[in-house]
């Protein structure tokens, strides 16, 4: 019956099935619905479920099924990294010839300055990497290069929740969300969406970052600690409470089915009964997973868990591939915290490159590439992504007067450069680029919403598709842009 | 592109199409006929693409001129002739419209009406006019006029009824749906006071219920929820949903706002008085415009109670783009609030789905373009009542004073005060007498009082250290200009201090009357550097310490600086050039020289009386001035001529106002109370179209509007330049008021969603094309003429609701019933309703006997709010501090950092309007609610609570468990699991296990 959308209004998907219904069923009243979303997560059940979401979506050949995300915070110099610029060099001290005013955030141009790092090509492919990384420089090969990326905004934060959600404002469902969303989760004894952050502190706009948005809040990230309890409120506060949960957990259960008896079947119930039972599977495999005491001597020094400057940033590299391997669909993991202070504590270099960049690639560098190197020989890169991309890149002149050529760089958001590695990607390439002094995007310029598409097209979604009905739009990570940059793809 | 079907093809389908035109009867080829059917096809199917500047191809196919003229690939038709005609050559082949070409009865009207000569509609053709398969029209239901006659669907014979099962019922025989009987007392009860209070009934209502369930007693029930203060509480909380309350800016500081609480606690006393909605409305859209003072500025906060980014760049576009941001946001949650309407889609471009264009859009942005974000100041409600008070019994004891002294002073040697009539003195711009504290008696200077100073007996008493008076900034910018006082030194030998000063905020520019300073004992005009000071050459004076003296001074247009002393010239006069002062940045300062405060620049001694005029005064007006109080005495020389009796009065009087004025300086210092809301800027200035959203392309100016589809008649009336006042005041009328079916049809969605759990419109937020269509359209409509016709009372709506029959109905599953309606919308049953995670808070801290039931004022913090670096950080806490079980919605809500039990509990984030909530069941959900350090505390407090009231054996202590968490008694088997759970592990674990049980969770 359906009193509530006569034709011939109703708007359907081209196969005649109306997601609207679907989606309130299970908004608001049907919870049935739920409990088939929350509880029935093994792997088939999984895939059925991505099927009836992007039903039609899914003639594309799913390449991904997982994805690490290394999202730099305060953005990363691409002048100084992935982006050779031999012309920059050249007119290192020259005044940037143009008739506009660049959209920079502290507003100062001043002269042309060349890189802090050198820069040569890498490995079989010959891929371009400065010395700025010489680890990841090691792999890079295995690294699909997007040079030529663009943003709305050179502000942190708006810039920050574009690369993140498509949109520069709070409250839309983050890229890991919607993926949970879209496809699901591999595991039910895991979150879907796992968060690691910087320990210096949340990237700014906080946990904003991983929000679900508009969409159900199962499908928020959820943070990893790295201390005994590495998901808040996972056991009893206290001793005593540890050792009466079984009994309670046998009290509720007793409850509920006497309940149950009383007042006959109801979806909502059971899914609630059921949602006990997923907690203690949780209980068992979080601390299972966390725990990286099984991990040999190599590995851990591949990670390099013995050196104080990137032990840290090892640790979650490290924790990271332990997730995607028990099938975590999506783990973000930051580097760098909040943006502001001093010294920084993220890439936002606007007093000086070489000592900042300097240490924020010390930190990284090596856990990057072992997670590359270690995710490649253990061929997990056959069906899980890893991303490394910033808010935005830095200008090519320096942030100082007119007529100086100091040692920091403003934000910009005319081209800068992210990669992406394994599934379904051609790897040791690069894509696009920027103009001869590394400013502006020149060859086929991207967005963030490119960049998304082409994402959920390597995880087998049409980017078009996957939506979600919120205030009046069916909304979309692409918003209502988007383009699949094809000649990333194998 | 579809490959062209050869021409025959074409002229042989065009021939069959003509053929059937002509064979069809004789009207159907007069050319009106055909224009308006080709209108629709033009309007639904060519003209979204085809319209305008921007239109595909170059063809515009709105006005016939243009059709004609046609695009980049020549003329579109020919009159007359289809085949000749290029649109219908491509509508033939199916090439357009793209896609989904045309069907055969489109096509064949289209090619007769080019035939009969292609006479054009309405010139030129809106592309709103009418809806379509793809988008909403001006004709749509949402637009429609409220239906007035519902005779005909309320049967005369079943008049009596509740009139919403009349419309129910209807629905459910037309399909063959059996609704469920009434829910079980106990389940009615549980289910109406969380629906109503968003609080677990007390097992004493239940019981006395299922004793007597009688209609008459739920009746009672009903109006004693109505009618309780958590009722407010309650459904304050749905609205904050709606109107994305939270409590920090977001974004990358995402600071807290500690100032936002006065709005939500406006909406709960709103709600609890049963404010007519149109007010409620009216209040929210411009509050601080329509009711000056504390309230109209807290109920304003709605349009700035969103995120709102701090952090903005250097760069004009940077800036350009963060206002129009902020107003996008304002507009969208307004247009979705009030009308269910997705305004902020029109930013870029007219709204792909509904009737708004990008320049009605812009009328919108202007007509809210004054609001900024911002705090304001107010003295709180006690305190101005408590000043009033004072003010008003200082007043008649000054008066009583006067009275006597004057009475006093009469005597032949002086002219007595009474002889100068008001009318002959001049008017001050601004004059403090110092009577009845620190006020301005003619304009707003109102002073206030820093360091050693007091107002005493009528007088200001300055210590010659610390004290001065000073006033807010100067409005007017006085050049020319009269200082005046009546002043007694406590020393003739200080030097340099002021007696009235005129300065900058920063104290760097002055002009003022100095005593001593240049010369001691002397009066003299001070300025900065002594840029416009020269001695006027007057005598020293010796009588300042004994008796008050007038000393006046006048700046004239000329620059001549000329001083008065008892009303004659003091010296003479000078030229000098006139000082330039900050416009909008000087004010007045009483016993100061000029800032900063310290050194010799503060005055010791009294001012009686001061006074500033805008103008220079001439001498016989300053000699009128002096006169008027040259009858000052000392209080021993008046007390001695008075009486015995009446300096007795005296004496009394004058310690009343004495401690009076005490009282008055307390209380105008008591702290003021701040509010968040709308920080108006007077005349926000004309608003242009951004061309396709960018916010440096600048399409024509706009006037302060609305939209044609709703109230497309309503007068607003006012230009782009117009203030702010009356751009905010006509938008509140277009938006709250009768005339207007999306305001009442809205609010009236969003009772019955929360009632029910699904709205008679399941998109409560949207009434457009992209939300759902009413599932009982004609009840909507009756409901919300109900609303309208009560003036727009909400508790009678809430009343007629809970007291139907189909919300009454058990909540028991059916599955006969759910094949037919899955969904439930045909309310066959009333769907059980898992609590939200306040409501589940609230439930706990209630039932364990925790609640704190205090209402209102700053909320309680139960997060560590650590700024780092410019970011701010929100980590959730929980302490056993009698404030932090106040119930939720007084919760300290920045925008993240939750606790888990909200978090996982579909709480939203209040980053955006959230018009109904995601229901989830997950694994984190049930580890908060057997974890959460809340949740297990509260269950040890509900164990003690059960102990101190149940006596000794564990089974009563255990059923009053039972009791409390579920209005119920536990049967054998339960009773029998919680005595061993108990026995076991202690009572806490039976209270935690009950928190987690279904049945108190889940509502009925």
């Amino acid at each position: 019956m359906s009193p509530t959308r006569p034709e011939p209004n109703e708007p359907r998907t081209d196969t005649g099935w109306s997601r609207r219904a679907w989606l309130t069923n299970w908004g608001v009243q049907g919870l049935a619905a739920t409990a088939f979303l929350d509880l029935l997560r093994s792997e088939a059940n999984a895939k059925d479920l991505a099927d009836a979401r992007s039903k039609g979506a899914t003639r594309i050949v799913p390449k991904a099924r997982r994805a690490i995300h290394i999202s730099l915070i305060g953005g990363m110099s691409h002048i100084d990294s992935f982006d050779f610029k031999p012309e920059l060099i050249a007119r290192h001290g020259k005044t940037l010839v143009t008739s506009e005013t660049p959209d920079t955030f502290n507003g100062k141009v001043g002269l042309l300055r060349k890189p802090d790092w050198a820069f040569a090509p890498r490995g079989r492919s010959g891929l371009h990497v400065s010395e700025l990384f010489p680890h990841i420089a090691r792999q890079a090969d295995l690294l699909t290069v997007v040079r030529s990326m663009t943003s709305e905004s050179a502000n942190h934060t708006p810039a920050l929740f574009y690369a993140n959600s498509g949109f520069a404002f709070n409250g839309f469902p983050s890229l890991g969300s919607w993926l949970s969303f879209g496809l699901g989760n591999e595991t039910d004894e895991l979150p879907a969406f796992v968060v690691l952050p910087d320990h210096r502190g949340g990237p700014n706009g906080g946990s904003t970052n991983w929000s679900a948005g508009f969409l159900p809040a199962e499908h928020q990230g959820v943070v990893f600690h790295g201390d005994s309890e590495p998901v808040r409120e996972l056991f009893a506060p206290t001793p005593e409470g540890r050792s009466a949960e079984p009994d309670i957990r046998g009290f509720i259960d007793t409850v509920n089915r006497r309940h149950a008896q009383r007042n006959g079947d109801d979806s909502l119930l059971e899914a609630r009964i059921r949602s006990y039972a997923l907690a203690a599977k949780m209980q068992l495999s979080v601390p299972e997973t966390a725990s990286i005491e099984g991990e040999s001597e190599e590995t851990r020094a591949l990670y390099g868990l013995d050196d104080p400057r990137c032990s840290e940033f090892g640790r979650r590299c490290l924790l990271a591939r332990r997730l995607v391997e028990r099938g975590v669909r999506y783990i973000q993991v930051f580097s760098g915290g909040p943006i502001a202070g001093s010294p920084r504590a993220s890439w936002d270099a606007h007093e000086n490159v070489a000592q900042n960049h300097g240490a924020e690639a010390a930190r990284i560098d090596k856990p990057v590439a072992a997670l590359l190197h270690d995710c490649h020989r253990r061929g997990l890169l056959d069906d899980t992504l890893i991303l490394f991309t910033t808010e935005f890149g830095r200008t090519p002149f320096a942030q100082s007067e007119a007529n100086a050529a100091g040692p920091g760089r403003d934000h910009n958001r005319y081209g800068f450069s992210v990669w992406m590695a394994g599934a379904g990607l051609k790897p040791g390439t690069a894509y696009g680029a920027t103009d001869d002094i590394g400013w502006k995007a020149a060859e086929k310029a991207s967005t963030w919403h490119d960049f998304h598409a082409t994402l959920l097209h390597l995880f087998g979604i049409d980017h078009q598709r996957l939506t979600f009905y919120h205030n009046g739009i069916e909304r979309r990570l692409t918003n209502v842009h988007g383009t699949v940059m094809r000649d990333v793809l194998a | 592109m579809a490959s062209r079907r050869p021409a025959l093809v074409r002229l042989t389908f065009f021939v069959l199409c003509r053929f059937a035109s002509l064979a069809a009867s004789g009207d159907d080829r007069a050319p009106e006929v055909h224009a308006e059917k080709a209108e629709s096809i033009l309007i639904a199917r060519c003209i979204r693409c085809h319209i305008g500047d921007d239109a595909k191809g170059g063809l515009d196919l709105s006005q016939r001129s243009s059709a004609l003229r046609g695009g980049k690939n020549g003329a579109a038709f020919l009159p007359g002739s289809a085949e000749e005609s290029l649109l219908w050559q491509r509508v033939a082949d199916d090439e357009m419209p793209p896609k989904e070409p045309l069907n055969e009865a489109d096509k064949s009207t289209l090619a007769a009406w080019i035939e009969s000569g292609a006479a054009w509609p309405a010139s030129p053709l809106d592309p709103f006019r009418i809806s379509t398969g793809k988008s909403a029209g001006y004709d749509w239901w949402a637009f429609r006029p409220l239906q007035t006659d519902f005779s005909k669907a309320i049967d005369i014979a079943e008049k009596g009824r509740n009139p919403i099962d009349i419309f129910v019922d209807r629905e459910l025989k037309r399909h063959d749906a059996k609704p469920n009987p009434q829910a079980k007392p106990r389940d009615l009860i549980r289910r109406l006071a969380f629906d109503l209070t968003g609080l677990p009934p007390e097992p004493e209502l239940v019981a006395a219920f299922e004793s007597d369930p009688s209609r008459k007693r739920y009746e009672t029930i009903v109006d004693r929820f109505l009618a309780s203060p958590r009722f407010g509480e309650r459904w304050a909380r749905h609205w904050l949903d709606v109107v994305r309350y939270g409590e920090s800016t977001g974004f990358e500081r995402n600071e807290p706002n500690y100032t936002l609480w006065p709005y939500r606690d406006w909406i709960v006393k709103a709600l609890n008085d049963d404010l007519p909605y149109d007010q409620f409305a009216r209040m929210q859209l411009a509050g601080d415009v329509i009711a000056a003072g504390p309230e109209g500025a807290a109920a304003s906060a709605f349009l700035v109670a969103g995120v709102h980014n701090t952090v903005i760049g250097v760069s004009r576009r940077m800036r350009l783009l963060a206002r129009q941001d902020e107003l996008e946001e304002i507009v969208g949650t307004m247009g979705q609030t009030f009308l269910g309407l997705t305004i902020q889609c029109a930013r870029c471009h007219d709204h792909k789905f509904d009737p708004i264009t990008a320049r009605e859009y812009y009328g919108v942005i202007s007509a809210i373009d004054g609001v900024q974000h911002g705090e304001r100041t107010f003295e709180s409600r006690e305190t101005a009542i408590l000043r009033n008070s004072l003010e008003s019994r200082l007043k008649a004891v000054s008066a009583e004073i006067s009275r006597i002294e004057n009475a006093g002073r009469e005597r032949p040697s002086q002219p007595a005060p009474e002889s100068i009539e008001p009318d002959d003195l001049p008017k001050p711009y601004a004059m403090w007498t110092f009577d009845d504290g620190p006020q301005d008696g003619v304009g707003s200077l109102h002073g206030t009082l820093t360091g050693g100073v007091r107002i005493e007996s009528g007088e200001l008493k300055l210590d010659g250290k610390t004290g001065y008076f000073r006033t807010p900034t100067l409005k007017k910018y006085l050049s020319v200009k009269t200082f005046e006082a009546w002043v007694m030194t406590d020393d003739l030998a200080q030097r340099g201090g002021g007696i009235v000063s005129q300065q900058s905020d920063d104290g760097a520019i002055f002009d003022a009357i100095v005593f001593g300073e240049q010369e001691p004992r002397r009066w003299m005009a001070g300025s900065d550097g002594f840029s416009r000071t020269s001695s006027f050459r007057g005598p020293e004076e010796t009588e300042a310490a004994a008796r008050p003296v007038h000393i006046a001074i006048t700046y004239d247009r000329d620059g001549m600086v000329t001083c008065y002393r008892d009303g004659m010239p003091y010296g003479l006069p000078y030229k000098s050039t006139p000082a330039k002062f900050p416009v909008n940045g000087a004010h007045i300062a009483i016993g100061l020289r000029h800032l900063p405060a310290g050194g010799n620049r503060h005055f010791k001694g009294s001012v009686l009386r001061a006074a500033v005029y805008d103008r220079a005064l001439k001498p016989e007006e300053i000699a009128r001035s002096a006169a008027r109080e040259s009858g000052f005495l000392s209080v021993e020389n008046l007390t001695a001529r008075l009486g015995s009796e009446m300096a007795e009065k005296h004496r009394s009087l004058r310690s009343q106002r004495e401690q009076l004025g005490k009282e008055l300086t307390r209380a105008s210092a008591a702290p003021m109370t701040k509010i968040y809301a709308v920080n108006a800027a007077a005349k926000p200035g004309p608003m242009r179209v951004h061309l396709r959203g960018d916010v440096t392309e600048f399409g024509p100016v706009v006037s302060p509007g609305g939209l044609k589809a709703v109230r497309g008649d309503f007068d607003w009336a006012v230009s782009p330049d117009s203030t702010d006042r009356e751009r905010r005041t006509k938008l509140a009328e277009w938006i709250a008021s009768p005339e207007n079916p999306l305001f009442a049809r809205v609010i009236v969605n969003r009772l019955w969603h929360h009632h029910f759990g699904i709205g008679i419109v399941e998109t409560p937020n949207d009434f457009g094309f992209n939300g759902g269509r009413p599932s009982h359209p004609e009840l909507l409509d009756f409901l919300a003429r109900s609303l309208v016709d009560n003036g727009f009372r909400l508790k009678p709506l809430h009343r007629l609701i809970v007291t139907s029959d189909a919300y009454m109905r058990s909540a028991e599953f059916s599955p006969e019933n759910a094949r037919a309606d899955a969904q439930n919308r045909l309310l066959w049953r009333h769907a059980p309703t898992r609590l939200e995670g306040e409501a589940l808070r609230d439930a706990m801290l209630a039932v364990s006997g925790e609640l704190n039931v205090a209402m209102g004022g700053p909320g309680y913090v139960d997060v560590t709010v650590t700024p780092n670096n410019g970011t701010t950080y929100y980590e959730p806490i929980d302490t056993a501090e009698p404030n932090l079980q106040r119930r939720t919605i007084y919760r300290f809500s920045p925008r993240g950092g939750r606790s888990t039990l909200l978090d996982s509990f579909d709480c939203p984030d209040a980053s955006a309007t959230s018009p109904r909530r995601n229901v989830t069941t997950t694994p984190l959900q049930a580890l908060s609610l057997l974890h959460g350090e809340m949740t297990v505390r509260l269950a040890h407090s509900l164990a003690e609570r059960a102990e101190r009231e149940a006596g000794q054996t564990a089974k009563s202590r255990v059923e009053r468990c039972w009791s409390l968490v579920l209005q119920r008694s536990p049967d054998a088997d339960e009773l029998a699991a919680s005595l061993d759970l108990a026995e076991r592990h202690g009572l806490w674990a039976v209270c935690l296990g009950l928190f987690n049980a279904n049945e108190f969770v889940v509502t009925p």
